[in-house]
């Protein structure tokens, strides 16, 4: 029996298991949304002078309030219109959250913990993020309603227009440590500096560039629901609707992740110190701590700014955003062989 | 109406310059020919023209500065078997004219209330002439938009507005 | 592809989280919006029908009914009308006390229009900072007049209640606060980059065009018409305030909120004239001050309010008709009434502002983007009720 036990225990914490179901994968991820979303209504409340979500537990602040909103989405029913195209209806959802999480497989969390490290770990990750708002599209057009088609079609332009520069950028950080392992990145950074002051121009383009992919103000343009009623997601209801809305913040913490990774000096603290190689909970305690952050400052924008326009967002990618991060290209290559010099 | 018109300047003391005088000699000199009837009633100054003249002076004040129209207001006068219909005009940008509101006014018959749109004059009576057609009925040609404004396009009756449309009262418990 | 096939028809309809109430239907080529008609009328509520059935008195809160978030400006312009019927005139105290009323609510109707524009472009900062400015002059209207919004306090011949004791000093702390928010809003909002891209050049009104379509308020006067009827052909205590005309030459977005918004600090300014200037006096005309019965003497005085008297309820103007106009917040409201000797009207007419901004609807939002029809609906501050009426 108890080798029963110890046999199931030693599968779940093996690397190839923990990191895509436990940490950072599923289950963290959806901790994180719960969190992350009333993180976003709690900091958007503190500066409209209300309270935000404050009675489910009251004493810690409402914090379980997702709980309850997700267990309300379960019990509601998922409506399916009668003239929409049922299988892209019922699944564009599923494969869109799905894939936004899909790409925390290659992310690891200390030195020897990851479920999978190569030498282009980089270019998976950012490879398995693009593949998610293609299912905004399927999700637009499968709903039958006019509202949908013109959501889908915003993400549609927002597809190119994003990925491609935050690509460029992240390549930028790669020539600039000479890698793409991202367990390598790590090392670099503890004995150097962090990415964040070694290519600030790839960090900020980087910064934009989540906002920009995962709809966070000012760029909440797929879902703008004063224009469009709810986009692609306007037929939604149920737990379908629960996961379309999750899945741009799924998205924005894996991103965040690889920001950490790249920028933030990934699970070390501040250089020159480090993690012994063989510690696990402290390194992937500050991992999660720093990408944590960097979610809780993209959900800030919400009360900040107003949003943009399609054509306004898509100028500041094409004209600003993807010359800066050519430019952060050529950044890197200076500091290098300032490095070297 | 001239005892009217007295205490209704008395009790305006600081309001603007009693219209009377001055705005009936202005308006009898624009709309000489078109046999107005000016008075001054309760601070607009009216003027009363025939049916067939009412496009004319309508030109005729608007080349005088009067630019837009405040109202369109239709009256159903079942007793005398008549519509009367009001225009109430002004001017934004001719100072002494905007002080001033003038009720340009014909009556109608009530049997076939039609008359020519103001809109080729005044492009602002556009909305207010859809409501005075579908309220009461007028019929306005040449107005450029044939729809319902307010009313449901489904509603087929008695104009609204008209004294036949008795306003039924629901008790509490209807 | 044929030229029908490429036109999306959008029904911005009833049921939209940014239409209000009424339709917009829009016909839509890829981003570009070709034309929008206004579709209104899901409000109509039959006021001016309705007005032939009640008499004078009863029709103060029919009035205010439709324009709800600026009460008071229209119960004063029919109020006024009404007066010119009867051919009396309500003491200075009174007419100084409407003025206070009526600048207070020009305040906090800016601010719910400010904070519906902001919420229709995404910020809703804005949209709570300014339902949240909004509370103080409406929490001081209660003070003053026992309703926080549907106030009916102006009757013919004067007003119902008097000043409370203290609200000179909750006035002038709520003056102050308000003019400390105000930067606050330039800051966030106003000056916001992402603000001024959404509305700097959107929807411009030119000046021959306003006036040839006979528009009002605000958007008037944000394209360089300095047409304010407080000026114009001034009321109660406008001809002694001190005050500017806030006009912009622009007509864009833009220009239509900081019309607003400079609108709301002249309004601070006056009322702080209303109330240094104030004089003393009966708040009801003397006629109907001596219908009440002398019991209630005592009363009156103590609480500071007046019994309504009974001959009012069956009011009897003479026969014959007036018009009137007054500044409203979102505009010029007009009121006729014509009176055949009877207590109930014989034809109501009200022509409240929005119903002649309605127009800008179909002139303004014509090749531009999808985006720009929340941007240029919240700058016109149209408000559905009061158009359908």
């Amino acid at each position: 029996m108890m080798g029963l036990l110890e046999w199931i225990l030693n599968l779940l914490l093996s690397p190839w298991l923990f990191v895509p179901l436990i940490y950072p994968g599923l289950i963290s991820a959806f901790a994180v949304l719960l969190f992350i979303i009333w993180l976003e209504r709690k900091l958007a409340a503190k500066v409209q002078l209300r309270y935000g979500p404050l009675y489910v537990l009251k004493q810690l602040g409402g914090v379980i309030q997702l709980v309850a909103d997700l267990l309300r989405y379960l019990s509601a029913e998922p409506i399916v219109p009668d003239q929409a195209d049922r299988l892209a209806f019922i699944f564009g959802p599923i494969l869109l959250f799905a894939s936004s999480y899909m790409a925390t497989v290659a992310i690891p969390i200390s030195y020897n913990f990851y479920a999978f490290r190569s030498e282009i770990s980089l270019l998976v990750v950012l490879a398995l993020t693009a593949m998610a708002p293609v299912f905004n599209l399927v999700i637009g057009w499968g709903s039958n309603n006019k509202f949908g088609l013109i959501g889908g079609l915003r993400e549609g332009f927002l597809i190119t227009a994003d990925e491609i520069p935050l690509f460029v950028s992240a390549l930028a950080m790669a020539i600039l440590y000479g890698t793409m392992d991202l367990v390598r990145m790590v090392e670099l950074q503890s004995r150097w500096l962090w990415g964040i002051v070694l290519n600030p121009l790839a960090a900020i383009t980087f910064f934009v560039l989540m906002l920009l992919s995962t709809s966070r103000f000012p760029f909440e343009i797929v879902e703008a629901e004063s224009e469009i009623v709810m986009g692609p997601f306007t037929e939604y209801s149920g737990i379908l609707y629960g996961l379309t809305m999750g899945a741009s913040y799924v998205k924005l913490y894996v991103l965040s992740l690889l920001f950490a990774i790249l920028f933030l000096g990934g699970w070390e603290p501040l250089p020159p110190l480090e993690f012994p190689g063989s510690w696990l909970i402290l390194p992937a305690a500050v991992l999660f701590l720093k990408a944590l952050v960097m979610m809780g400052l993209s959900v800030f924008m919400r009360s900040v700014y107003p949003r943009y326009r399609i054509d306004q967002a898509l100028r500041l990618a094409w004209h600003y955003l993807f010359p800066a991060s050519i430019l952060s290209v050529f950044l890197s290559f200076v500091v290098l062989m300032g490095w070297f010099i | 109406m001239a005892s009217r018109s007295e205490s209704e300047s008395q009790g305006q003391e600081r309001a603007e310059a009693a219209p009377s005088g001055e705005a009936e000699a202005l308006l009898s000199k624009v709309l000489e020919g078109l046999s107005p009837e000016i008075s001054t009633v309760g601070s607009a100054v009216s003027v009363k023209v025939p049916p067939d003249c009412l496009k004319e002076a309508a030109q005729r004040l608007k080349a005088a500065g009067f630019d837009h129209v405040k109202a369109v207001t239709g009256i159903d006068r079942p007793d005398s078997g008549e519509i009367e219909l009001v225009y109430h005009v002004s001017s934004y940008l001719d100072p002494k004219l905007s002080r001033w509101i003038v009720a340009l006014r014909t009556t109608l018959p009530r049997d076939d209330p039609e008359t020519p749109s103001l809109y080729d004059v005044w492009p602002s009576v556009k909305y207010h002439e859809m409501e005075q057609r579908e309220m009461l009925g007028i019929r306005f040609s040449g107005h450029p938009d044939p729809r319902r404004l307010l009313l449901p396009e489904s509603y087929k009756g008695i104009p609204p507005l008209r004294k036949d449309f008795k306003v039924k009262v629901e008790g509490i418990n209807a | 592809m044929s030229e029908e096939e490429h036109i999306l028809e959008l029904l911005i309809g009833p049921q939209h989280p940014a239409s209000g109430h009424m339709r917009l239907v829009a016909k839509v080529d890829g981003d570009v919006v070709v034309s929008l008609r206004p579709d209104i009328g899901y409000v109509h509520r039959t006021v001016e029908k309705l007005a032939e059935t009640k008499n004078y008195i009863q029709i103060i809160p029919l009035v205010e009914r439709p324009p709800l978030a600026d009460t008071a400006n229209h119960n004063l312009g029919y109020v006024l009308a009404l007066e010119r019927l009867l051919g009396i005139e309500a003491p200075p105290r009174a007419q100084w006390l409407r003025t206070l009323l009526a600048e207070m609510t020009r305040i906090h109707s800016h601010f719910y229009g400010i904070g519906i524009h902001g919420i229709m472009l995404g910020s809703s900062t804005a949209f709570m900072w300014a339902f949240w400015d909004r509370e103080i002059m409406i929490e001081l209207a209660q003070r003053l007049t026992g309703a926080r919004l549907t106030y009916s306090y102006m009757i013919p011949g004067g007003v119902r209640r008097d000043l409370p004791p203290g609200f000179e000093d909750e006035m002038e702390k709520a003056l102050r606060y308000l003019e400390r928010r105000i930067p606050d809003y330039h800051k966030i909002f106003f000056d916001n980059p992402v603000t001024k891209a959404r509305l700097e050049g959107v929807g411009v009104l030119r000046k021959e065009d306003a006036i040839r379509l006979g528009i009002v308020g605000p958007n008037l006067r944000a394209s360089g018409v300095p047409y304010d009827v407080r000026k114009v052909d001034p009321y109660c205590a406008y001809p002694e305030l001190d005050f500017n005309v806030i006009t912009r030459e622009e007509g864009d977005s833009l220009a239509r909120v900081m019309v607003r918004v400079g609108e709301i600090k002249e309004s601070i300014n006056m009322i702080r004239q209303i109330l240094k200037k104030m004089p003393d006096g009966p708040i009801l005309e003397e006629r109907y001050l001596k219908m009440i019965p002398p019991k209630w003497k005592d009363w009156m005085a103590q609480h500071r309010r007046i019994k309504l008297p009974a001959a009012l309820i069956s009011l009897r103007p003479p026969k014959g008709e007036a018009v009137a106009r007054v500044e409203a917040a979102r505009g010029e409201a007009v009121y006729y009434i014509v009176s055949d000797g009877s207590p109930k009207p014989y034809r109501f007419r009200v022509v409240s502002p929005s119903i002649r901004n309605v127009v800008l609807f179909e002139h303004l939002i014509r090749n531009c983007r999808v985006a720009d029809i929340p941007a240029i609906y919240g700058s016109l501050d149209y408000f559905p009720p009061e158009a359908d009426r």
